[in-house]
């Protein structure tokens, strides 16, 4: 026999108990490791877009961590244009819109309208499913994300709404200008993939933004790949311009690491997905500690056969530390499972899949492993203390 | 100057003067008192005993004497409040590695089996084997296997202890108790709870052992038969050794002189 199985024989002997604890701990563990994806899938998605896209820097106005409130003159993209390190510019226009149907508001929950220049940085990872993407000249055209087609699809089938290629969506605001869609894409970033892209000039009067631009990417000319000084030159300059019409707007450059971690709806997420991970892995060890513990007084006899027979205190640590982290990483592979199983079912959410990757990266599953193998730790601490600390006489003698 | 007194003041842990004999025994308890912190009485109030290697010794005494609490300090699962307690003429109460001692030198056997009751008989008695003699798990299940053919439990070897009648789970924690090869087997009440059949086989083996691996035996017991069985009989009584048939008396100091 080896120690190990005497481990796991402990914790047969109450089956019911042990997988009551381990669901327990699972579904704690599993809403943890879903959370923690989805922070993580959305910051990834962005960097990586960022990245294929190759942005140097992300213009935005100072002040305004939400994103998408930021707004200033494009007087700041065509200045920066014509400074003499900068490669290419790309601005867009960001808004939320809604989609009626017969005078009715669609609630499909947040939908991100983009407006873009056909010049636009992000046409180049799109990948364009059907249709066609937007040309110069396009007005009142519309390009879906394919997350925003499907759910559109399933509209579709409780009465008529523009879903397809050739069909027309008509947003809120502005009933007498259908917006033709003319073609569905897919994006590396799942914001876009959930919402829609417009001509940039639809787009400042879609979201009451004429003049103005949410902000804009910069391509620097850089001597070497990974240089980094003339990067810090652009943002510098970019920093340093004011508006003569409006003096007082700043903008704030920043490299596209940066610029995810400062984004309020992000930082939200990950604050909101470690908040909740914290409530849950306090659960965690209550319940498992409660576990123990329970154990722990059940056996107080047979600890003290134990200690009789030899077992020292640090045995016995190691037996029910054993018994807490067998617990807990059987509850982080059921977690897993189910953290697996929930983000599939939130995808198919039309509120909320536009902003849910359904993907568990390994990285995360690891680090959920590895905050569930501490849960065991110290949830099974207090009851190791407490058998370690059993007399054997006393222990023995107890009934 | 440094002074390296054990807890009874005697200097290196070895006791000075009438009562040296304690290096020609096997165990020495000398002097031992022991007062439980919720009890007005004193459980032991100042043992004295030596047990030779093989000697097959049974303790005996009305209930609440101390036979239970001398055992316990015999087998260092417990520490005197005064006294020392000597194994080849070492000083036991000052180790920090009792469990160690234990695992080793000494096996015991419970009125009530405690056996674990997720474990079969054979898995059983390789739980002490863990601190015992290093062993690969195939030799600590080939072991198991030894010990079972010894006590007659080879056939019920993959037998949880809830399958087997109460004599059968007495023999299997004696199994238990050799598992380190021990040289002295603390029994308490081991009779208690079987019937006479069933006793008297336990007994028997008790007599095997003793004889064949040379085992020091001490068995508390109420039962004049497991008495009538041993080489030598001592009689407590509120916390004293009153009297011993062995040939060496070792007499009780006065408690009140000692204190």
């Amino acid at each position: 026999m080896y120690f190990v199985s005497f481990i796991l024989k402990n914790l047969a002997r109450r089956p019911i108990r042990t997988v009551l604890t381990v669901l327990g701990l699972a579904v704690a563990v599993g809403s943890m490791i879903a959370l923690l994806a989805v922070s993580y899938n959305v910051e990834r998605s962005v960097e990586a877009a960022f990245d294929s896209r190759r942005v140097d820097l992300v213009v935005m106005q100072k002040g305004k961590p939400m994103g998408w409130d930021s707004e200033f003159s494009e007087y700041f993209v065509r200045e920066t244009a014509k400074m003499p390190e900068v490669e290419r510019v790309s601005e867009g226009i960001v808004g939320n819109a809604n989609i009626e149907r017969d005078g009715v508001l669609v609630d499909l929950g947040i939908l991100l309208v983009q407006g873009w220049k056909p010049d636009n940085f992000g046409y180049e990872d799109l990948e364009i499913l059907e249709g066609r993407r937007l040309q110069a000249g396009d007005r009142r055209k519309v390009m879906i994300g394919r997350t925003l087609a499907n759910n559109l699809k399933e509209l579709a089938k409780i009465g008529p709404i523009g879903h397809r290629v050739g069909d027309t969506l008509t947003f809120v605001g502005d009933p007498k200008n259908p917006y033709e869609i003319v073609g569905i894409f897919k994006s590396p970033v799942i914001f876009e993939d959930g919402g829609a892209i417009v001509p940039f000039e639809d787009g400042q009067a879609l979201h009451s933004k004429r003049g103005k631009v949410t902000g804009f990417s910069v391509r620097v000319r850089k001597s070497a790949p990974d240089s980094h000084a003339e990067v810090e030159t652009v943002k510098r300059k970019i920093e340093a311009l004011r508006d003569p019409d409006d003096p007082y707007v700043v903008v704030v450059a920043d490299t596209p690491d940066k610029y995810v971690q400062s984004v309020s709806q992000l930082e939200l997420i990950r604050a909101v997905s470690w908040l909740v991970s914290a409530i849950a892995l306090a659960v965690s060890v209550i319940s498992l500690l409660n576990t123990m513990t329970m154990s722990v007084l059940e056996r107080t006899q047979e600890i003290g056969i134990l200690r009789a027979v030899g077992w020292p205190r640090g045995r016995v640590v190691r037996m029910i530390l054993g018994e807490a982290a067998c617990l807990a990483a059987a509850a982080a592979l059921v977690g897993t499972v189910i953290a697996f199983i929930g983000m599939q079912t939130l995808t198919q959410m039309p509120k909320v899949n536009g902003f849910i990757e359904p993907d568990l990266s390994p990285w995360v599953v690891a680090r959920g492993f590895a905050l569930t193998v501490l849960v065991g730790v110290v949830g099974g601490a207090y009851p190791a203390y407490r058998a370690a600390r059993l007399l054997p006489t006393e222990a023995i003698r107890h009934d | 100057m440094t002074d390296n007194r054990s807890r009874n003041g005697h200097r290196n842990g070895v006791a000075p003067g009438w009562h040296s004999p304690h290096n020609h025994y096997l165990l020495f308890a000398d002097r031992v008192y022991k007062t439980y912190p919720d009890g007005a009485v004193r459980a032991l109030n100042g043992v004295s005993l030596g047990v030779h290697a093989g000697e097959y010794v049974a303790i005996t005494g009305p209930s609440g004497c101390g036979k239970s609490t001398l055992l316990n300090m015999l087998g260092v699962l417990d520490r005197p409040d005064a006294g020392e307690i000597y194994f080849r003429g070492e000083a036991l109460t000052t180790r920090c590695d009792l469990d160690h001692f234990r695992a080793r030198q000494i096996g015991f056997v419970f009125q009530s089996f405690f056996l674990i009751p997720t474990l079969t008989a054979r898995e059983n008695v390789q739980v002490p084997m863990f601190e015992g003699p290093r062993r690969t798990a195939r030799q600590r299940a080939q072991k198991a296997d030894e010990l079972l053919a010894l006590v007659g439990m080879s056939q019920r070897a993959h037998h949880r202890p809830m399958k087997l009648s109460v004599g059968e789970r007495q023999r299997v924690a004696i199994a238990r108790a050799l598992a380190n090869d021990p040289v002295l087997l603390l029994a308490d009440e081991p009779t208690g709870n079987l019937d006479s059949e069933n006793a008297d086989k336990v007994l028997d083996l008790f007599t095997k052992l003793q004889k064949d691996r040379h085992l020091a035996l001490i068995v508390v017991t109420h039962s004049d038969e497991v008495a009538e069985r041993a080489d030598r009989v001592i009689k407590m009584r509120d916390g004293r050794v009153v009297a011993d048939s062995g040939a060496e008396i070792i007499p009780t100091p006065d408690p009140a002189a000692t204190s």
